[in-house]
């Protein structure tokens, strides 16, 4: 154990700071000593998810006469970004009628309001993101970050 | 700095047919920058033009956005097959 993580632990043992401190400082000298802690490893690694994964895999127990879809999509993330970034070369005159149908669909929304910063946040959000379905003949959909 | 894609990989399998092939992206890159380049002056002028409709951000960014776009294309995979057909799509 390093000096400064045992320092920390000591001044959380005397009450100088709190547990949500004690986590942000190690997980912070984790990120700049390289040593870090699983939990920290795992955030870590979420950030360094690069690509989303479609994978449909044909059920194993599928008869003879179904067909066997298989689907194997690798999308990086670097390209839903840059997809996500078009929407800013929306026009502000076009962006009256787009909230206007959206307001009759029932979405109350101001597309002007989403800032790039939103979107970064939307797409850093989605590495959270992961779908495991198991049909029948259909066999198995999963969709992850890697 | 993101780099363009290198190639395009493409593979097509059939009962009857079969073949793949292997584009040369980096080859179609210095025709895109010198077309880029030889657009500018068009584009600045149609961002002028215009600018009072709103539209001049559009087409300044569009160029950018485009060249981000087809940069993040490097490393996207698409490999369908239904046990009789295949295709596969492979930026590198």
């Amino acid at each position: 154990m390093s000096e400064n993580r045992r320092r920390v632990l000591d001044m959380l043992a005397e009450g100088k700071i709190s547990v949500d401190e004690a986590e942000r400082l190690l997980a912070a000298m984790g990120e700049s000593t390289g040593e870090a802690e699983p939990s920290v490893a795992r955030e870590t690694s979420k950030d360094d998810r690069k690509y989303l994964r479609i994978v449909v895999e044909p059920d194993p127990d599928a008869g003879p006469g179904v067909e066997q879809h298989r689907v194997n999509v690798r999308v990086p993330m670097a390209l839903i970004r840059a997809g996500m970034k078009f929407t800013s070369l929306i026009p502000s005159n076009a962006t009256d009628q787009i909230n206007d149908n959206l307001k009759r669909h029932g979405v109350d929304l101001d597309i002007r309001d989403i800032k790039l910063k939103d979107i970064e946040q939307l797409v850093d959000a989605m590495k959270d993101l992961e779908i495991d379905v198991q049909g029948g003949q259909e066999g198995k959909v999963k969709v992850y970050f890697e | 700095m993101m780099r363009p894609p290198l190639f395009l990989r493409l593979r097509f399998c059939g009962r009857r047919y079969r073949f793949g092939l292997w584009l040369p992206l980096f080859l179609i890159w210095p025709l895109f920058l010198v077309g880029a380049l030889l657009l500018l002056p068009l584009v600045l002028l149609a961002a002028l033009i215009l600018l009072p409709f709103g539209w001049s951000l559009t087409v300044l960014m569009f160029g950018p956005l485009l060249l981000q776009l087809l940069c993040a294309l490097r490393g996207l995979q698409v490999d369908v097959s239904d046990g009789k057909e295949q295709v596969y799509i492979s930026f590198r």
